[in-house]
């Protein structure tokens, strides 16, 4: 469960970047955040990971209020989302099957688990047969379902994407977001930050769509309908 | 923690250490190098320490007595010496028992015991005085003093070796400590200079461990774990050279005739391999893990 409540954020830069937020995605929901390029998306996102803090207001993850979490106690938040970046962030010297093993082994999980878990998440993306391959001779998509499977694998409460499928083609986006639609089913709360237009109005979930700082419409549909 | 995890650190340390080879290989030549110079004056500080405490027993003045002084005379010189300031104990030595210790040192070397044999009728050994002082620095003013006074035929004394030797020690315990500090400070910052840079290599990997929610101390595990390595590393070699140097020196310094002439002998560097060992560990372990901690502290905003 992610709750923003009157949440503003100005950057020790600038002007402020997100305009009193209010929204509550519920536990196993799926939803997209969308607007322009600017517009604010990756800076919710950021504000959800506790990468950023509030200018004022209150982000509530799970029942507890983040906006006072200590330093300490931030790896913890994190370990409760799975993240995806558009740029999938893979390590080039790791194989598939290292590169999800290793965000077990950074929670202490015994090897036990790890050789358990890893080919099982790697099946459920539909990379049995990968393990060995290293991340420059996988395809665009291919990369991002590893990092889905690493985001994942973990078992978090819920799944954070900022823009997964910018860098893909339209057919392996709409894979890509099949398999985000089937993690959802099983769960997980969905949270996906996106431009994809196409995809938004075909998946028919809920849209919050920000502009400029303001959230200016929240609903179920595609990604034009009326305000 | 858990043992894999520990497990998880070194490996990731180890492998850290070897992908830096150029960067590692030279905070480790500098490490050696402070390391060495700094062991150098470690060495010596402890050899003039053990001549120190091998002329202790000798720490002293021994006033010869005439030889025609009566007993009252003799009594009389006595309560003179201990009337003196800084003088603190006045032990008689008689001529018998001159000869005597005499005796005990040349006996061992084979016919010398005959050698002496005549001796007892007409003993060429004068009685004496061994006069201990409060404070070696009353040295030269307590045997002026007593030069001054009737009956006394010599004096005699390894106080002013002693007296040099203390504060030769005084000055190579400030080298040692000056150096120490210098080696602390240069390898503290070439440690963290070589951490900052795998850290910088491993940004990516770093970011991706905080976004899946690795903790601080698992970020930062590895890294401590690279710098104690270059330590560790850095102090073997190091107590490597200086074993062999050492020895060089001492079989050079054994064979020439001014250490043949004086009888202090040094300690060989199987004696003062564990301590060094130590210090030089101590060393590595601390600097590497201050080093490596500081750079993280200041580049890997956690
Ligand atoms: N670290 C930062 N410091 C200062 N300003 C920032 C920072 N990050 C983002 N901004 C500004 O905040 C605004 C929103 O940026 P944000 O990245 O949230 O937009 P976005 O909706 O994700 O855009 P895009 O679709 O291009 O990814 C932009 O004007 C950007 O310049
Ligand atoms: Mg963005």
């Amino acid at each position: 469960m992610i709750e923003f409540r009157n949440v503003s954020k100005t950057y020790s830069t600038g002007s402020e970047v997100i305009h009193n937020a209010n929204f509550k995605i519920e536990k196993g929901e799926f939803a997209f955040l969308i607007g322009a390029s600017g517009s604010g998306k990756s800076t919710i996102i950021k504000l959800i990971l506790k990468e950023e803090n509030p200018t004022s207001g209150k982000i509530i993850i799970n029942g507890k209020d983040t906006t006072n979490l200590k330093p300490s106690k931030i790896p913890y938040l994190r370990r409760s989302m799975g993240i995806v970046f558009q740029d999938f962030r893979l390590l080039p010297d790791r194989n598939v099957y290292e590169n999800v093993a290793f965000a077990m082994h950074v929670v202490k999980a015994t090897p036990r688990h790890i050789k358990r878990q890893v080919p099982m998440v790697l099946s459920q993306v539909g990379l049995a047969d990968k393990a060995k391959k290293f991340p420059n001779e996988l395809s665009g998509g291919e990369q991002q379902r590893v990092a889905l499977a690493r985001a994942i694998v973990n078992n978090p409460s819920m799944l954070i994407a900022d823009e997964p499928t910018g860098n893909l083609d339209p057919n392996t986006a709409w894979d890509i977001m099949e398999l985000l639609n089937e993690i959802n089913l099983r769960g997980t709360t969905v949270l996906v930050a996106t431009h994809a237009k196409d995809i938004v109005d075909r998946m028919n979930k809920r849209v919050i769509q920000i502009d400029g700082g303001n959230i200016i419409r929240d609903k179920k549909g595609g990604y034009d309908s009326e305000i | 923690m858990r043992f894999n995890s520990i497990g998880y650190m070194i490996s990731e340390g180890f492998k850290s250490f070897f992908k830096q080879k150029k960067m590692t290989s030279a905070s480790i030549i500098i490490m050696c190098a402070t390391m060495f110079m700094f062991g150098i004056f470690y060495l010596i500080g402890e050899n003039v320490n053990f001549a120190m405490s091998q002329l202790e027993g000798e720490q002293g003045i021994r006033v010869m007595i005439k030889d025609g002084a009566t007993d009252s005379e003799i009594e009389k010189l006595k309560v003179d010496i201990q009337a003196i300031d800084g003088v603190s104990t006045v032990t008689f030595v008689s001529k018998s028992e001159a000869l005597a210790t005499v005796k005990s040192w040349i006996s061992g070397s084979s016919d010398s015991e005959d050698l002496l044999d005549g001796y007892e009728e007409d003993n060429p050994f004068p009685a004496s005085y061994f006069v201990t002082l409060t404070d070696l620095n009353k040295n030269s003013e307590v045997q002026e003093k007593i030069k001054a006074l009737d009956n006394v035929s010599d004096l005699s004394t390894n106080n002013d070796v002693i007296t040099k030797l203390a504060t030769l020690a005084r000055t190579i315990q400030i080298i040692t400590l000056v150096l120490l500090l210098i080696l602390v400070a240069i390898s503290i910052f070439i440690i963290a200079y070589t951490i900052k840079l795998t850290v910088y290599a491993r940004r990516r990997e770093i970011s991706i461990m905080k976004y899946v929610g690795a903790t601080n101390g698992f970020i930062r595990g590895p890294f401590i774990v690279e710098g104690i390595i270059i330590g560790i590393v850095s102090a073997l070699i190091t107590l490597i050279i200086i074993g062999f140097a050492y020895n060089a020196v001492l079989t050079k310094m054994m064979s020439s005739a001014v250490m043949q002439s004086i009888s202090i002998s040094l300690y060989t560097f199987k004696a003062l391999f564990a301590r060094v060992l130590i210090v030089y560990l101590i060393l590595g372990i601390g600097i590497g893990t201050l080093g490596s901690t500081i750079s993280m502290n200041k580049y890997l905003k956690v």
